[in-house]
């Protein structure tokens, strides 16, 4: 049978777990040793991928991005920050942000595979849309 | 002048402060793969079954619909041209269950599965929405089928009676007419409080072009909507189509009117469902059909149905049609959908080609409801035609060996030629129910046994024609006290006489 490249990472995940570093250190190698063996190593870069994504399940730690006009301030980070930790009930947020100066005003959050959409642009689209109806 | 300036800007004040400005809160995903209709999506894990998708591309929105929800992917159907999306483009959830316009606007119109004109008349007037799948409707809204559809088709009328709520399937191979049944039933609902919807599943356009063509000479568009998924639409606007044409007949069931729907034809329906359910991955079964593919059939002719007077008294009467392989009936789809209906019109290739047109073959035809769903006249003179018919099918098999046969033997081969000389009938002339009863009495009290079998068809047309001059009051009694009583048997009697008085190739 076929191992998928998330089987992999999951093994691999649950092999580390608890671990001081210096044992992490041997179950990769070994893991990198057995991933040669295998003729798997061209898909270790997948399977990276896949590891980060199962240790942010596993460690309730959320990925956001937030785009704005002219960046925040940190109290506005810290704010957002809580606010899609509550959303998301994750336990930690990595937010990356980013300035978009298309969307006029407020922001835009996207965080795994949602979006809130706060800019002014959309809302004045939809006043638009309104005043037609 | 300044009042209505005033009033505008008061409006458009108002308008602002009333709007509350909220950052939804919406599903997004990616497109990672894309061919042949098909999309596969990242993302989107709240997506619901079968609920719509919207595709940005670079031009402009394309709608889907979510089929496959999988552990981490979701497979969807593109409503649209799929060539404009390309791999990587965002996906949107919108909420909703896949809809189509309905209302009085689309009587009269040619629409497309998604409820967009097709005949350049301009934009559909809907008054509501409905949704493409629903659930029918339960046992204890429904009532026993027992008002007649009249088709105009004397073989059909006759033998094998359709009622309002039915589901009656037309059956035959290739070019026999099985379209032609269908549309001389919509043609003959003018003035019968009936609307008509006609579903066109991968059907040729030109086709279709001339059916709506020959549908407005006839008046008959005034009632009727054409659904159509032509030859060269994607496989999922071909899916849908019934489902939305269905939609757009529930409005008026509500409103506790009748509608006549033809899905023509479903075999081309299971195909693209096929197509589809392969493309999507899905296990192939017998003939590569998927799994449900007999629940795509009946989920969608049990929406067809009588609703009791408490629920509104209105009707879906479906007529399903299924084109078969050099006349197969055991084959898969055909096997299941005779299953579902409540009875088939079998054509046959035998009586087409030897000039019975229609060609239902009166054996295999069978309608479930039966004379329950015909008027009391119709019922008195077709239950004895019924009888006719089966006699000299029997006798007629037998009665190419000899040639030696007794008076009675003779005497219902000659009634039975005439019989079949009646059921003859041209395409979209259908026959009103009061003519019907009318030759059908002469044929069964043998006022017809005297007329050559060559000139039957003179004979009848010789005999509406004189109906509707010297017997128009008989007509219309029947036509409105749909039944008959002595003195009206007389009186037809005594017309048909008088006409034959008239007719120089009687047989003395």
């Amino acid at each position: 049978m076929k191992i998928t490249v998330k089987q992999l990472a999951l093994s691999l995940y649950e092999s580390v777990e608890g671990k001081t570093p210096s044992q992490a250190k041997q179950v990769i190698g070994e893991f990198v040793a057995l991933l040669a063996k295998k003729n798997l190593l061209a898909r270790a870069d997948k399977i990276i991928l896949e590891f980060t994504k199962i240790w942010h399940i596993k460690h309730g730690i959320v990925e956001a991005q937030v785009a704005s006009v002219n960046g925040l301030n940190k109290t506005e980070v810290k704010l957002l920050k809580d606010y899609i930790a509550k959303i998301s009930r994750a336990k930690e947020v990595l937010l990356s942000e980013e300035i978009s100066a298309g969307i006029l005003g407020g922001v835009i959050i996207k965080y795994e595979d949602k979006i809130l959409d706060g800019s002014l642009k959309t809302q004045i689209n939809e006043l638009k849309n309104k005043m037609i109806k | 002048m300044s009042t209505t300036k005033d009033f505008i800007v008061e409006q458009l004040k108002e308008q602002i402060a009333d709007f509350k400005a909220s950052a939804k809160r919406e599903t997004v995903g990616r497109v990672i793969e894309i061919g042949d209709g098909i999309a596969r999506i990242e993302g989107i894990s709240e997506a619901m079954m079968s609920e719509m998708l919207e595709f940005k591309t670079a031009k402009g929105a394309i709608y889907g619909v979510a089929l496959n929800l999988e552990e981490e992917r979701v497979g969807a159907i593109i409503l649209g041209d799929y060539l404009a999306i390309k791999e990587g483009d965002e996906v949107k959830c919108l909420n909703r269950i896949l809809e189509v316009p309905v209302g009085n606007g689309v009587i009269g119109r040619v629409l497309d599965p998604l409820g967009a004109p097709l005949d350049g008349k301009g934009e559909i007037q809907a008054d509501k929405f409905y949704p493409v799948e629903k659930i029918a409707p339960g046992v204890i809204t429904r009532e026993m089928v027992k008002q007649p559809v009249q088709t105009g088709i004397k073989a059909i009328d006759a033998i094998i009676p359709i009622g309002r709520g039915q589901r009656e399937l037309i059956i035959g191979d290739r070019q026999i007419g099985k379209s032609a049944i269908a549309i001389d039933a919509i043609i003959n609902q003018k003035g019968q409080n009936m609307k008509c919807i006609y579903v066109a599943i991968g059907q040729k356009e030109s086709k279709v072009a001339g059916i709506v063509a020959k549908l407005e000479q006839a008046g008959a568009m005034e009632y009727t909507t054409v659904v159509l998924a032509g030859a060269s639409d994607p496989a999922s606007l071909l899916y849908i189509a019934p489902y939305a044409g269905c939609a757009m007949a529930e409005y008026f069931l509500d409103k506790g009117e009748d509608v006549l729907i033809v899905y023509d034809d479903l075999s081309k329906h299971a195909v693209a469902y096929r197509e589809i359910s392969l493309l999507l991955k899905r296990p192939p079964g017998r003939e590569a059909y998927p799994g449900d593919v007999f629940y795509l059939h009946s989920r969608l002719l049990e929406r067809a149905c009588k609703l009791s007077k408490e629920f509104g008294g209105g009707s879906i009467t479906a007529l399903p049609i299924i084109e078969t392989q050099s006349g197969d009936m055991s084959a898969y789809i055909p096997t299941n959908v005779i299953s579902i209906t409540d009875g088939q019109i079998y054509l046959m290739p035998e009586l087409f080609y030897q000039g019975n047109r229609p060609a239902v073959d009166a054996g295999l035809s069978v309608s479930r409801v039966g004379s329950a769903a015909q008027i009391k006249a119709m019922k008195k003179v077709a239950g004895k035609m019924k009888l006719e018919a089966a006699q000299f099918r029997e006798l007629a098999a037998f009665a190419q060996f000899g040639s030696d046969l007794d008076k009675d033997t003779k005497a219902k081969l000659e009634r039975g030629k005439r019989l079949q000389e009646i059921f003859k009938q041209g395409q979209y002339s259908p026959v009103p129910v009061a003519n019907q009863v009318l030759v059908f009495f002469a044929l069964i009290n043998g006022l017809v046994d005297d007329v050559p079998v060559e000139k039957v068809s003179d004979f009848e047309a010789g005999l509406y024609k004189y109906a509707a001059t010297s017997g128009a009051k008989i007509l219309k009694e029947i036509a409105e006290k749909k039944e008959l009583n002595d003195k009206l048997e007389a009186e037809m009697k005594s017309l048909i006489n008088d006409y034959k008085g008239g007719l120089e190739y009687l047989i003395k």
